[in-house]
C-alpha cells in the first residue's frame, strides 16, 4: 500500500508542477514568474524525495539541499535586481 | 507494542505525505484563482508549508520504518529532515524579498484595491 499511496501522490506533484509551468510562461508580472518557480522547485524537491523512495535510490536524495538553497538565491537575486536595476559586484 | 508503534509512525508520515500532495494541487489552483501578485503569495505559503516541509517531515517519518532501503534508511530520513528545516527558514525570507523588490519597483499593481497605505500611487 505503501508504495500506491507514494506513487498517488508523486502524480498530485507532478500535476502542481505542471499547473505552474503554464503560469511561469503566461504570469502576468515578473513576480508571478518568480513565484510560479519556487512552487515548482519545492514541489520536485518532494518529488525527487518521493521518487528516491519508490524506486529505491537513496542518491537522489542528495539533490534536494542544493535545490532549496537555488531557489533562494534566486529569489534574492531577482528582488535586489528589480529593487536597484543591477545585481551589484 | 514496537511492531504497534512502527506502524503508528509509518501511517503518520504516510498522512502527511497524502496531505502535502492535496495541498500542493490546491496551491496550483490558487495560482490561477487569485487576482494579483500580492495576493498569490499566499498559495505560495500553502505550496511551502503544506506542500513542502510537511510532506518531507511525514517522508523523513516513513523512511525511518522501510527496511527495504537497508542502512540509507537513516540517510534518507535526516537528509528530509534537513530539508525541511532549510525550507522553513527559506522560503518565508525569500517571499518576503521577492515581494519586497516588486513592490519598491512597482512592477505589479495592486489591483482589484482595498488599501495600499505604503504607496497610494499602485492602487487600482
Amino acid at each position: 500500500m505503501i508504495w500506491e499511496i507514494v506513487l498517488f501522490v508523486s502524480i498530485l506533484y507532478l500535476l502542481n508542477i505542471v499547473l505552474l509551468t503554464i503560469i511561469v510562461f503566461k504570469g502576468p508580472t515578473i513576480g508571478d514568474q518568480v513565484l510560479a518557480i519556487d512552487g515548482i522547485t519545492y514541489g520536485s524537491i518532494v518529488l525527487l524525495i518521493l521518487f528516491s523512495i519508490y524506486f529505491k535510490e537513496p542518491i537522489l536524495t542528495v539533490v534536494a539541499i542544493p535545490l532549496a538553497l537555488w531557489v533562494y538565491a534566486l529569489d534574492i537575486y531577482v528582488s535586489k535586481y528589480l529593487e536597484r536595476g543591477d545585481l551589484g559586484a | 507494542m514496537l511492531d504497534l508503534f512502527i506502524l503508528i509512525i509509518r501511517y503518520i508520515g504516510l498522512a502527511l505525505i497524502t496531505l502535502g500532495g492535496f495541498a500542493s494541487v490546491i496551491a496550483a489552483i490558487g495560482f490561477y484563482r487569485f487576482k494579483n501578485f500580492y495576493l498569490r503569495l499566499h498559495p505560495l505559503t500553502i505550496n511551502t508549508i503544506w506542500g513542502c516541509v510537511f510532506p518531507l517531515t511525514g517522508i523523513s517519518l516513513l523512511t525511518i520504518t522501510l527496511e527495504e532501503l537497508g542502512a540509507y534508511k537513516w540517510f534518507m530520513a535526516g537528509a528530509s529532515f534537513i530539508t525541511a528545516l532549510i525550507v522553513l527558514m527559506l522560503a518565508p525570507a525569500g517571499s518576503h524579498a521577492i515581494a519586497r523588490g516588486v513592490h519598491k519597483s512597482r512592477t505589479a499593481r495592486v489591483k482589484p484595491c482595498i488599501a495600499d497605505l505604503l504607496d497610494k500611487d499602485l492602487c487600482g
